[in-house]
């Protein structure tokens, strides 16, 4: 478009219309000067993009006054009245829409950083495992993430909900490990300790203790480097620290009782329960995300000069160590920008719970409140909003965590 | 060059290296191979044991379920059950294999889908051949073109009655291009000209330019009209959209992202790339917010947003909805690859371009966009697998695609609770197809560096 209206102005004389009339002129030039096309074109899409925005608008506010509805969030404070099979929030049918769309958050940032933390740590073994010498480990590794790369994910965890965790036998007959875990067609069931202390001083008292022992270990770590041993005070320090993380052990497992589920009637009580939807979603992602991040674990320890290995095994070190203190140091670079990706993929991948009924955001809110109130409007925006905002996070934190791992060009 | 010079001069040697020495005696071999590889140590022998024994395991129960002990012929799920109770049962995936592959589209028009596929597949087959000129416009036509064609014979009706007049001119259209294309490829074999060529005396008596376009456009036409006046004589039993599914449902939505992913995906690169703050703003927002959020959210939102955000008497049906989304959807995603392709262009392309004197628009679709996209070929197949998987996705918001209809299976009366089986059978197809499609793009990958 732009290339004609600069070539036109040469043909048109041969079409033998005469000297432009001098209006034309006046457009000519402000259509071949560089800036002022800018400004027309900008200008153009503006214009037409506002319009489809109040089209769309318009419409929007005719149907819905057409359809009776409104647009508003005040349906976030009314009762939900819907029973969530399994949230790790308090929630009971009472509470407000505003609480469903909370749980939904919860439950999601669970499933995904569960799927997160699990596949990576396998994904990494796997992709480590692919550049084995041995054949048929480096094979096996190969067909894993191959297998698991090319089916899509839906089938996959449909597959695990309704051919592994809805065929285990009923809760009578569970499999069970002792009298402390329990597994069934409707889910986990495990012991769990129940503290008359609250969780809050429990969770500040354990974060204070490793953050103690981070300190202590950064503390000595300049007489450490210089010596090659640790200083008296260290020790001392460290002595004092046993003392104190015993006692919190001790005072934590008096306050606490066991809690251990019981079969009554055709269900069990007591214990933490984890749904079977949960385990299908959890399992079937975990196994795709770690193919993916196997993927990009290999690529990365590929993209390492080939002498960094034999040079790590000419001075003497094992594989585990060339691995450890030699390749990863050097591939975590390269890895982490496609690794980002990946876990912002699982984050999103977790919507696809809703198809096996696991109450997530998507399901919860998407679904089961949008047919009750009807806002799709409000609700789509929200849930989105909620996705972007997770996304947004995310690649910020790892860019910065990029940075600081990128090689430092002084 | 450099060779020539260097023979030319007596005084310098050539460097020949010393052959490397073969390889210790007991690593000769297959059994040298294996002995080295997998036995060179205790750990690794007994890692060799286990992954063995645990392969030779997992390799036997798939194949007694899958294929010793399955059932292959039955009338319902007992009966497999009464042959062969822990194995599969492929009778009941044989008897819906129509539905599968068809959805529910009326088994006697099913030729019907046939034949628009292997239409489809015809169209593009000329683009093996080297020989034959502006190979680019069959792909182009193909985009623009066989939609028209593949709606034609997929929804059917007569012309100017359940077919717009509008449809049914763009498939005659459609139908004498494709004709045009397969006569000039016989009659260039033949080594004579083109159809296309036929009126070129007798145009270049009326006008002076353009000549050959001109010739072209009047073949064109003629052989659409009489097209147009057989298939006028012809209807065909109209089908509702509702009725598409299975597997073929799958490739309209798949194949459809995956030819709307580049135009949209270059728009969208292109102007998130523009120096002009508003189209990169723009451009930018809209590949961020669509990339950021689930497919599965974009698919309920075109599901229930578009029929609010439309004028009420615009009737869409889910079909349609779904495809505007996944059309944005792999646009945005589409885009950042090219953009990546874009940004690896150095900056002397740009430059050189600029010296010859072209513009915006021929720098990009003659110099830029070319090179751009042939060195994000990997990356564009990986986008187009993940589309193909992804468009499992319809199932959930109720599309009977493939998906769809196999966990349908489970609910007929005769294989209730049958769920194994049919996605055994989809994840080995998605599995195959998503495979060759990747092993092609590495072949691609390979060749197009020989090329370089």
């Amino acid at each position: 478009m732009i290339q004609s209206s600069t070539s036109k102005p040469q043909k048109s004389p041969t079409k033998g219309t005469g000297l432009p009339s001098s209006t034309t002129q006046k457009w000519m030039f402000l259509l071949n000067n560089d800036s002022s096309r800018a400004v027309i074109l900008q200008a153009i899409v503006l214009v037409l993009v506002l319009f489809g925005l109040w089209f769309l608008f318009a419409n929007a506010s005719e149907n819905l006054n057409r359809l009776g509805m409104t647009f508003g969030f005040d349906f976030l404070q009314v009762t939900a009245g819907f029973n969530i099979s399994w949230s790790l929030i308090p929630y009971d049918p009472g509470m407000s829409y505003w609480r469903v769309f909370l749980v939904g958050i919860v439950n999601t940032l669970i499933l995904s950083f569960c799927v997160i933390v699990v596949g990576t740590l396998i994904g990494t073994v796997v992709g480590i495992l692919r550049l084995s010498d041995n054949p048929l480990v480096s094979q096996l590794a190969r067909w894993y993430v191959e297998v698991v790369r090319n089916v899509p994910l839906l089938i996959q965890i449909i597959f695990w909900f309704t051919v592994v965790f809805s065929t285990l036998p009923a809760p009578r007959q569970s499999y069970h490990l002792g009298e402390w875990l329990f597994l069934n067609n409707r889910g986990l069931y495990v012991m769990t300790m129940e503290s008359t202390l609250s969780w809050g001083w429990i969770v500040a008292l354990g974060v204070a203790l490793i953050a103690a022992l981070y300190g202590l270990f950064r503390w000595s770590k300049p007489y450490y480097t210089l010596s090659g041993s640790r200083s008296t005070g260290f020790y001392i320090g460290l002595a004092v620290w046993a003392l104190v993380a015993c006692w919190a052990i001790w005072t934590f497992l008096n306050s606490t009782s066991l809690s251990v589920p019981s079969l009554q009637g055709f269900n069990f009580s007591g214990g933490a329960f984890l749904p079977a939807s949960f385990g299908a979603a959890f399992v079937a992602m975990t196994v795709y995300r770690s193919a993916a991040i196997a993927e990009t674990v290999r690529a990365g320890m590929q993209s390492i000069d080939r002498g960094q290995h034999e040079a790590a095994f000419t001075i003497g070190f094992s594989r585990v160590q060339s691995l450890r203190l030699i390749l990863i140091p050097q591939a975590i670079r390269s890895i982490i920008p496609p690794m980002t990706n990946s876990w912002l993929a699982a984050t999103k991948d977790s919507s696809l719970a809703v198809a096996i009924g696991f109450p997530e955001l998507v399901s919860v809110f998407m679904q089961t409140s949008m047919n009750q109130t009807g806002r799709a409007i409000e609700i789509i925006f929200m849930v989105m909003g909620f996705y972007i905002f997770i996304s947004l996070l995310i690649s910020y934190l790892l860019n910065k965590y990029n940075d600081s791992v990128q090689y430092k060009v002084r | 060059m450099d060779d020539l010079n260097v023979k030319n001069q007596p005084v310098l040697k050539q460097f020949v290296p010393t052959p490397p020495r073969p390889p210790h005696k007991s690593e000769r071999g297959i059994l040298g191979t294996i002995r080295h590889r997998c036995f060179n140590s205790i750990g690794n022998s007994l890692l060799t044991l286990c992954v063995a024994t645990v392969l030779f395991y997992l390799v036997k129960h798939v194949l007694d379920w899958a294929v010793f002990n399955a059932v292959f012929i039955a009338d319902n799920r007992r009966q497999c059950m009464d042959i062969s109770p822990d194995s599969a049962c492929w009778a009941g995936v044989i008897s819906w294999f129509n539905g599968l592959i068809y959805g529910r589209f009326p088994v006697d028009e099913q030729w019907r889908v046939n034949i628009g596929v292997l239409l489809g597949l015809v169209w593009l087959l000329p683009l093996m051949s080297k020989r034959i000129p502006l190979r680019n416009f069959i792909l182009l036509s193909w985009i623009g073109l066989y939609p028209f064609v593949g709606g034609y014979l997929f929804l059917g009706g007569r012309f100017g009655e359940e077919l717009g007049l509008v449809h049914g001119a763009m498939t005659c259209l459609a139908l004498a291009f494709l004709a045009i294309i397969y006569a000039n490829w016989i009659l260039s074999a033949l080594g004579k000209k083109g159809l296309n060529e036929l009126f070129v005396p007798l145009v270049s008596r009326l006008v002076e330019r353009r000549i050959h376009l001109l010739s072209f456009v009047a073949v064109w036409l003629l052989v659409a009209l009489v097209i147009a006046s057989g298939l006028s004589q012809v209807s065909l039993e109209p089908v509702p959209i509702e009725r598409w599914g299975g597997l073929f449902l799958t490739f309209i939505i798949a194949g459809f992202a995956i030819t709307m992913a580049i135009p949209v995906g270059v728009i969208l690169a292109l102007g998130r790339r523009s120096k002009l703050p508003v189209i990169h703003w723009l451009s930018m927002t809209v590949i961020e917010l669509v990339r950021s959020v689930p497919l599965i959210t974009v698919l309920f939102m075109a599901v229930t947003l578009l029929p609010i955000f439309l004028p009420a008497d615009m009737e869409f049906n889910k079909l349609t909805q779904v495809l505007v989304a996944v059309c944005l959807f792999a646009g945005a995603y589409m885009a950042e690859n090219i953009r990546g392709g874009l940004q690896a262009i150095p900056k002397g392309q740009y430059e050189a371009a600029a010296t010859l004197g072209l513009g915006y628009l021929h720098t990009m679709v003659l110099i830029i966009l070319p090179q751009a996209l042939r060195m994000m070929i990997p990356n564009i197949m990986t986008s187009f697998i993940s589309l193909l998987k992804d468009t499992t996705l319809v199932s959930i918001i109720g599309l009977f695609d493939i998906m769809l209809m196999a966990r349908n299976i489970a609910n007929d009366k005769d294989w209730v609770g049958m769920h194994t089986e049919p996605l055994v059978m989809i994840s080995v197809l998605f599995f195959i197809l998503c495979y060759s499609m990747s092993q092609y793009s590495l072949n691609l990958e390979k060749r197009l560096k020989v090329d370089r």
